[in-house]
């Protein structure tokens, strides 16, 4: 596969808008991008036990993701080597083995062919090398903090490698905590009437609609004002800063800080008692980017998202919390998905702060959360128009933030820097990147 | 105190009379019909102070007798705080021009029926299973419908029958409707 260069000069580029309506264009992805990069699946505590397994896809192929006896973390094509009938039909259990429920081949939870039914009547005296029918699997899988991957092209390059400069940042949300992070409960599925793609190049770092598409939910107070941070510092700035993040390889994100001055660190949406875990854990210049922070979001290429986010008045005056959460979106059709919703927390968080977190999640930024059903609007308008005959072939515009300056070389922050979060950047990104592995469209 | 308290008593107490179920179905249909309309001033008056509404996230379980949903994690977690401050506010007049998603509206209509009251041994306490199935219509797209199971918890109060909790177990666990965020 083709990898963009790590932080490639930003340009102005052309994107069509059939690339979120039309079908070929769709077909083109599930075999240029969906097969040859990496992809989010699970998250290591959904699965902690030998058998434990969560159904999840790879673009529109049904995977099994199971821990097998031997602990190792597999992932399998939900079908049977004998005839294609999935061998499973549950979100999620343990499982020691998966039976087939047409002619009964029964495969072991490391993916090996066990058992087959009635043997020496069907296949005779020459037998059937039982060897040759294990289950299929992706070439590999990989993990880091937990997220598992995987990529069906035995040439792409390894996950660390893929994830590039991205690694550092969910470090510093998912590596701040002593206990680790795990996912909470079921993730919600539900399905969107919007190109796969239309949510993540959002969260890859759109600063620019937040104060228009939210105005509501922030003018009922559910984003930071000064009236909440005068109540936590008295030392207010007049604005918001942001920066976003080229990471290379299509991985982009935007961090946004809360307008204070201060000195040292102040983890505002935690418990108090969890601020010094963040200190030792983090490197400073990953202390300067939790410190503080309002959010960050960022899209890892082609469709996993993440945020951390410090939401107020949540469930009543000044229960202000900081929640993280992942998206993915499985591509359906050209005009739908599939997103799923996981809420991770801090194993061993304080459960009163804990339900909070969750309600910071619920009520903003989760399925059912205000800022999302206006975002949702958005997605699915984009998919809409875009079907239309003239509609289609006209271009969009990406040209906000061109003239951004790069942050200060002392910054410290992997990646390209620039700074400002009113910005198109990491969607022109985004779609180097989506570029590359599709070739020319025209 | 929270209405969850209610619950943890777990006991029933006699059947309940043919007059209360009469007066507890025509409560429901009034309590959806102030939701329908978008009448919300009207709907909190049948909510108690205390209210509070969850929907878990539903699943496809590995066991043909385990719930098909995870109380572990939820879809919508709100309050009566939540939805007087936050949500219903949206449809202010101030707020309605940037509430994009209200804006027009989903067009919800509720079905309840399959009512099922129980008295609980607090006086005047009851819990109701219903079945509901909701339909929301957004803009020009044809109706999506979700269906599920509410146990809601009802008071008779002098003021008339108020709603003191409300937990609903959906049945599809790809939920395909316009707007998660929805009062079944």
């Amino acid at each position: 596969m083709t990898l963009t260069q790590r932080e490639a000069a930003d340009a102005p580029l052309r994107v069509q808008r059939k690339s979120w309506a039309d079908e070929e264009v769709f077909a083109q992805e599930m075999d240029r991008i969906f097969k040859h990069t990496w992809q989010f699946l699970a998250h290591d505590s959904e699965i902690p036990e030998p058998g434990d397994y969560v159904q999840r896809r790879m673009g529109r192929d049904r995977v099994i993701v199971v821990r097998g006896e031997d602990g190792q973390v597999r992932v399998f094509v939900n079908t049977c080597t004998h005839r294609g009938v999935p061998l499973c039909r549950a979100d999620g259990g343990n499982a020691s083995h998966f039976r087939c429920s047409y002619h009964g081949w029964t495969f072991t939870n490391t993916g090996d062919l066990r058992g087959i039914t009635y043997r020496p009547d069907v296949y005779g005296d020459g037998g059937i090398d039982r060897k040759a029918f294990n289950l299929f699997q992706p070439a590999q899988v990989d993990s880091v903090f937990g997220l598992i991957f995987a990529n069906w092209d035995p040439d792409a390059v390894n996950l660390r490698e893929y994830l590039g400069e991205s690694v550092w940042y969910l470090e510093a949300i998912m590596g701040k905590f002593d206990a680790g992070m795990e996912v909470v409960g079921t993730p919600v599925r539900n399905i969107v009437k919007a190109n796969w793609k239309t949510e993540g190049e959002n969260l890859s770092g759109d600063g620019y609609h937040t104060m228009i598409t939210h105005a509501t939910a922030v003018e009922l107070g559910l984003f930071a004002t000064s009236g909440d941070l005068e109540k936590l510092t008295d030392s207010l700035s007049p604005r918001f800063t942001g920066r976003t993040v080229d990471c290379g390889n299509g991985h982009t994100l935007r961090v946004q800080r809360l307008p204070v001055n201060i000195e040292g660190t102040r983890y505002w949406g935690y418990p108090q008692e969890m601020w010094d875990q963040f200190d030792r854990l983090l490197s400073p210049q990953q202390q300067e980017m939790m410190s503080a922070l309002s959010v960050c979001h960022g899209s890892i290429f082609p469709n996993m998202s993440f945020i951390e986010n410090f939401k107020t008045n949540v469930d009543g005056p000044e229960m202000h919390a900081r929640y993280f959460r992942i998206t993915i979106r499985y591509p359906i059709s050209a005009t739908h998905s599939e997103q799923l919703w996981f809420l991770l927390q801090p194993k061993d968080a304080d459960p009163a702060w804990r339900r909070l977190s969750s309600l910071a999640y619920l009520r903003t930024n989760g399925p059912s959360g205000m800022f999302e059903l206006d975002d949702t609007e958005n997605f699915v308008g984009i998919s809409e128009a875009a079907s239309g005959d003239v509609a289609r072939q006209l271009p969009v515009t990406y040209l906000g933030g061109l003239g951004h300056s790069a942050a200060a070389a002392d910054l410290g922050w992997p990646g390209s820097v620039v700074e400002g979060d009113k910005t198109e950047r990491t969607i022109r990104a985004f779609h180097r990147q989506w570029n590359a592995l599709m070739g020319d469209l025209s | 105190m929270s209405a969850d308290n209610l619950s943890s008593t777990g006991e029933y107490s006699a059947q309940v009379s043919g007059g209360v179920l009469s007066e507890i179905t025509e409560f429901l249909a009034n309590e959806a019909a102030a939701m329908d309309d978008r009448d919300y001033a009207r709907w909190l008056t049948y909510v108690d102070e205390r209210f509070v509404y969850r929907v878990p996230v539903p699943r496809t379980p590995d066991n043909a007798f385990a719930p098909h949903y995870d109380e572990r994690s939820m879809l919508i977690d709100e309050s009566r705080w939540s939805l007087e401050g936050q949500w219903f506010r949206r449809m202010d007049p101030q707020f309605l021009e940037l509430s994009w998603a209200e804006n027009p509206p989903v067009r919800f209509r509720h079905f309840v029926s399959n009512i099922r009251p129980r008295a609980l041994k607090q006086a005047g306490a009851f819990e109701v299973r219903s079945n509901v199935m909701l339909v929301g219509t957004r803009q020009s797209d044809a109706p999506k419908y979700l269906t599920g199971e509410r146990t809601d918890h009802l008071l008779k109060a002098p003021q008339g029958w108020q709603l003191l909790s409300r937990w609903v177990v959906l049945d599809q666990s790809v939920i395909d409707f316009p707007q998660l965020r929805v009062m079944l």
